[in-house]
């Protein structure tokens, strides 16, 4: 009974509408639209009068928005602690100049009034910030690629040589050309000796090959030995240190003649002119050394200074090599370039260029007509000493070159490499001939036989020096006892010794017994 | 229907002038609002009722006509539309360019595989050979020849002229413009017509190639058509009739007779067993099947020629023998222009590499021909070039090799040490933080909860605490476990999943091989053991390495090559992990030999570098001779591996002996 009384009386409980505090026009403008629908005319006369009067405004629901004003300033915060952290993650370089580079790419002024290499670096990377780390790199790509493309263009150049170039062309056609026709008639009457008798001459080499054997072996030095040579009589061996010293040795006995000082530091080459010891005179010029401060000297016999130092390399000379006239010197740079130098004019007649990287070794073909360079970006070029022409390019090896040797028979080629691997090139056909898989660590020298080139020597920093029958390329010896890494070998002229020197600062003699 | 606008303004005038006509002067309202009903597709009678305020009586007359002149129109446009494309191609096909009649005009006519076929492109464009190539544009007989083409045309004109005359006095009736209108759309829909009907019979009395195609029947029955529609007779040029079924004449006897009284026997149908019935009905549809497919359908009346319908059965196809040699002359052909190019290419490589840009100087100094092994040159190339040269050069040149990638700066990585990673975490962390309370001190972020533990849980929630300690130790229970749960979750969503972790190992494997592929080369006295094969293959192919193993009595090879990382793990297996000696297991073979399983050894030929793999997927092959592993190695371009092996070898049993 109550509760009827208290449904009638009071009407239900609204449900709470939301506390409004915006304008009250919306509700203003229902309120009004529903009066007018439900009291049809009465009171919207008045009311539009009221309008048109002016006196009662209404609005189009224009709001003043406040919220979106905060949420503004809040956006605006939290950009700026975004760019703070972009900032942060920037990497700026810490070189002044570098910043101040940066700075200008990006257009900016370098340096401002009292401003520090550290407020600038703080500037470059605020900068950088706003527009992106990439507008600073694509710039700088731009222009690494300008440049590269600019040495593209430029790809083979010639210079005018001089006089004494030309002259010692001349000269180099003149003495190697009777010498190859020398060399082939003596190729095609030995091409005459019957079948068998070649067999039994090459098994008698195998044989005594197979016997060779440690004879002996000397301290050479209290540094690695880097080089040995053979004089051309076989009765000397000249030893390069790494303390800058070279020697001189007595064959076979392995007595000390000499020590020659005059390099500082490490002596990559010592090398023997072709006709030392057989026609030259003891006081001429009989040794040529090099050294990797870049100065190369050349000694005689009698004392133990230099005669003549040649100067004009600034990088490492890694060889020196003699030309088989004994007139000129090559010498190879680690500024990847090999010259060649004339005795008698005493002067650098040729600075050939080429190589993409450091030229390491060189050798002379027997004739004198042609020099084989091969270097530190793995591919070896021979060039026309008579037209100053590559004439052939030698492209298998993975890894660096760092030896050549040519067959006295002229037309073979043997080159050992930093991938384990010796590979012999036909020169005539111009193309790789075999290869030899030789050791198991980088090979530092390779020999033919000086008389026959029926064997090949070969000698690695796997503390092992191998040999090799010629064609064929069968292992016949592994010359081991070493100690350290095998970094010179050479065989004597006369074809019965066979000397390596090692990182164990040794020098080894091996003979045939 | 309703039309489109500019349909309805070529209307327009007709119906101005019909509205002239029945009203007696012109209306343009009424003009309009005709135009409007019949643009918006109503009916008769609701446009009579629709112009009735504005014509009154005459309205029914008026839509009458209206929807006459309407009618016309539209078959008239109709026509035109088809007829101008039936006939555009058709002329084209007539008058095509002469060189090209005979080819093109079989283009259209579908159904012949051979047109086809000859259309296809030819497979050698560089040899040019008449066989394959459609050839010129002879007069064969199943074509028709450009005479007779112009002289149809010539007869075609004539009777379109004769025509339109006929027309032009049959339609004086109508209004001038409509007639003209009219006759225009007509005489194109005629002339193609008539023209294909030409064709077609011209074509169904040359046996020649389209022979067949001759009782394909209507060609063009969609402009035949049209033309009935329009009530005119077609032209005189008669198509194949569709067949009417003959009168049925009996005569007393109550037997089919035809027209001159003879009898005429109608296939009987004898009831049978159904057996039989069947086979009679297989043997038909045998015989059906054997015909030619799809004939039924190509006598509908609705058969469009132009759809090209594959059929269901493919037509058998003949052989087509070509000329003995024929493709050994073309194979020769461009076998020698690849020679040539290759030789180029090899001139200008070596030009490139050697500095000489001017390739034919490098062919001069060049080695002309190949020399043997044995032979002695008369003179050396190098040598040859400088005798024929007068000057000698005094030149240095320079190369720039610096094209070879080779040469490339070696870089390293950023590399950090301990410290240096450490105190880079303890400031970026830092940082993070600091960025954290900013925040929160602008109001840009809810201050974080207070991290509570049971251990500062007093001091943290003090007065709460103390009213109650269940609901608060509760509250911080669950704190801790969220934030055990959220470290949780952080530490799993770093971690790589299942396959990533799988793909990381593998590329921890797989080496980078760019800068050359390490090779080594193991000989083992004797591999013969299965257990010792599987370890030397599975181990091989899970460190990724390819190779081959070559199994020979005393020289057993096993070639890897791969990254250096794989390579050293391979060396320890194969010099130290097996145990390749085997004492006496039990199950020896009476006939292996003791010795080289007692003595058996394992020794490394030669590692090194190569440019690049020259063996696939680990395999291995057995040799009994050494020729043939010679050979095995030396189709990969690897012999003087085994020249290696086997000199040691040999080389091994000397010293032992």
């Amino acid at each position: 009974v109550f509760s009827w009384g208290s449904f009638h009386n009071a009407a239900p409980a609204v449900k709470k509408s939301r506390v409004f505090y915006g304008s009250l026009e919306e509700k203003e403008r229902e309120r009004l639209s529903s009066e007018a629908a439900s009291s049809a005319a009465s009171g919207s006369d008045a009311v539009k009068a009221g309008i048109e009067a002016g006196n009662i405004n209404i609005s189009s629901g224009e709001t003043l928005e406040m919220e979106e004003r905060v949420s503004e300033r809040q956006q605006e915060a939290l950009a700026a602690f975004e760019r703070r952290r972009r900032a942060r993650q920037i990497t700026v370089s810490t070189d002044d100049a570098e910043v101040k580079a940066g700075l200008r790419a990006l257009g900016e002024p370098i340096t401002l009034f009292g401003e520090g290499p550290a407020d600038r670096r703080e500037r470059l990377r605020s900068v950088l910030s706003v527009v992106g780390p990439d507008a600073l790199k694509k710039s700088r790509r731009d222009e690494e690629r300008a440049k590269r493309s600019q040495d593209e263009c430029q790809q083979t150049w010639y210079h005018e040589g001089s006089a004494s170039l030309k002259d010692a062309r001349l000269w180099l056609a003149k003495y190697s050309l009777p010498r190859a026709m020398r060399r082939l008639e003596a190729a095609r009457a030995q091409r005459d000796v019957t079948e068998a008798t070649r067999t039994i001459r090459q098994q008698e080499l195998h044989k005594s090959l197979r016997n060779l054997n440690n004879f002996c072996s000397q301290i050479g030095d209290d540094r690695p030995i880097s080089f040995c040579h053979f004089s051309a009589d076989s009765k000397m061996l000249a030893t390069a240190s790494w303390s800058g010293l070279c020697k001189l040795w007595s064959v076979p006995d392995c007595n000390l003649i000499r020590t020659l000082r005059g390099h500082n530091t490490n002596v990559g080459a010592v090398v023997f002119r072709p006709q030392a010891g057989v026609s030259l005179d003891q006081s001429d010029v009989n040794l040529a050394s090099c050294a990797a401060d870049g100065s190369v000297k050349l000694w005689n016999l009698e004392s133990d200074e230099p005669v003549a130092d040649i100067e004009g390399h600034s990088e490492r000379v890694s060889r020196v090599s003699w030309h088989p006239s004994g007139r000129f010197l090559g010498t190879t740079s680690y500024d990847r370039s090999w010259r060649l130098w004339d005795l008698e004019v005493q002067e650098e007649i040729l600075h050939q260029e080429g190589h993409s990287k450091g030229v390491h070794d060189i050798h002379f073909h027997p004739d004198g007509s042609l020099a084989a360079t091969g270097g530190l970006d793995s591919f070896g070029r021979v060039w026309d000493l008579r037209t100053g022409r590559c004439v052939v390019f030698l492209e298998g090896h993975l890894k660096e070159i760092y030896s050549l040797h040519f067959s006295p028979n002229g037309y073979h080629l043997a080159t050992g490499s930093g991938d384990n691997t010796c590979k012999v090139w036909e020169l005539r056909n111009r193309k790789c001939l075999y290869t030899v898989p030789a050791h198991q660590n980088l090979l530092s020298a390779v020999r033919f036989q000086p008389t026959d080139g029926h064997f090949l020597l070969t000698g690695a920093y796997d503390n092992t020096a191998k040999v090799w029958s010629h064609p064929g390329w069968t292992p016949l010896k592994t010359l081991a006892g070493h100690e350290g890494k095998v970094m010179g070998v050479d065989v004597s002229p006369d074809g019965k010794l066979i000397a390596t020197c090692s990182y164990d600062r040794t020098f080894k003699l091996w003979l045939s017994e | 229907m309703s039309l489109p606008k500019r349909e309805m303004e070529e209307l327009r005038p007709w119906v101005e002038r019909t509205v002239k006509k029945v009203l007696g002067f012109s209306e343009p309202t009424v003009v309009t609002a005709a135009l409007h009903c019949v643009g918006k597709g109503l009916d008769k009678r609701k446009t009579i009722d629709q112009l009735r305020p504005f014509l009154d009586d005459s309205a029914g007359g008026f839509v009458e006509r209206l929807f006459e002149a309407l009618e016309e129109s539209r078959s008239a446009r109709g026509n035109k539309g088809g007829g101008e494309k039936h006939r555009k191609r058709d002329l084209k096909d007539v008058f095509g360019d002469e060189a090209e009649t005979g080819a093109k005009r079989e283009a259209p006519e579908p159904g012949d595989g051979t047109v086809a076929k000859r259309k296809r492109v030819p497979r050698f464009e560089e040899v040019e050979e008449p066989e394959v190539i459609p050839g010129p544009p002879s007069e064969s007989p199943g074509m028709l020849t450009k005479m007779q083409i112009k002289q149809m045309m010539e007869a075609a004109t004539k009777q379109i002229e004769e025509r339109k005359k006929q027309l032009m006095s049959r339609l004086l009736g109508t209004p001038a413009a409509a007639a003209s209108f009219m006759n225009d759309a007509i005489e194109k829909a005629r002339k193609a017509a008539e023209l294909q009907a030409r064709i077609q019979s011209q074509l169904a009395m040359k046996p020649g190639i389209l022979g067949a195609l001759g009782n394909t029947g209507p060609h063009n029955l969609v402009a035949l058509a049209n033309l009935h529609a329009m009530g005119i007779a077609p032209p005189k040029v008669e198509a194949k009739e569709v067949n009417k079924p003959t009168p049925l004449i009996l005569d007393d006897k109550g037997r089919t007779v035809d027209a001159s009284g003879k009898e005429v026997e109608l296939t009987h149908r004898m009831p049978t067993l159904k057996a039989n019935i069947r086979a009679v009905k297989r043997e038909q549809f045998r015989q059906q099947l054997k015909e030619k497919p799809g004939e039924d359908l190509e006598s509908t009346s609705y058969f469009d020629q132009r759809v090209f319908i594959t059929p269901a059965q493919r037509p058998r196809r003949a052989f087509k023998f070509h000329d003995q040699g024929r493709f050994e002359k073309i194979a020769q052909r461009i076998r020698t222009k690849a020679q040539l190019e290759r030789l180029q290419c090899e001139i200008a490589q070596a030009a490139k590499k050697t500095g000489i840009q001017a390739s034919t100087k490098l062919a001069l100094i060049a080695p002309k021909k190949e020399i043997g092994e044995g032979e002695v040159p008369h003179i050396e190339w190098w040598d040859s070039f400088i005798l024929n040269l007068s000057t000698l050069y005094s030149l240095l040149i320079n190369i720039n090799s610096s094209l070879f990638d080779t040469d490339k700066p070696v870089t390293l990585g950023v590399y950090l040490t301990k410290k240096e990673q450490k105190k880079l975490r303890r400031q970026t962390r830092r940082e993070g933080q600091k960025e954290v309370q900013e925040k929160v001190r602008l109001g840009l972020m809810p201050p974080p909860e207070p991290k509570v533990r049971i251990s500062n849980l007093m001091r943290v929630l003090g007065t709460e605490a103390v009213q109650d300690p269940t609901k608060v130790e509760a509250h911080v229970r669950a704190q801790m476990a969220k934030r055990q749960k959220a470290h949780e979750e952080a530490n799993a969503a770093r971690k790589l999943t299942a396959e990533q972790r799988k793909e990381k190992k593998v590329k921890k494997l797989k080496e980078d091989l760019i800068n050359g592929v390490h090779v080594s080369v193991y000989r083992i006295r004797n591999l013969q053991n299965p257990a010792k094969k599987f370890k030397v293959e599975a181990n091989a192919n899970q460190l990724y390495l390819t190779g081959t193993v070559v199994l020979h009595r005393d020289v057993n090879l096993v070639v890897v090559e791969g990254g250096p990382k794989s390579q050293k793990k391979f060396k320890k297996l194969m010099l130290h992990r097996i145990k390749w000696e085997e004492h006496n297991s039990k199950r020896d073979d009476p006939d292996g030999d003791d010795d080289t399983k007692r003595n058996n050894k394992c020794w490394l030929i030669w590692e090194g570098t190569t440019k690049e793999r020259s063996f696939g997927e680990m395999k291995f092959k057995q040799c009994p001779t050494e020729n043939m592993a010679r050979e095995h190695f030396k189709k990969h371009g690897t012999e003087h591996y085994w020249d290696l092996a086997l000199s040691k070898s040999v080389l091994d049993g000397c010293t032992d002996d």
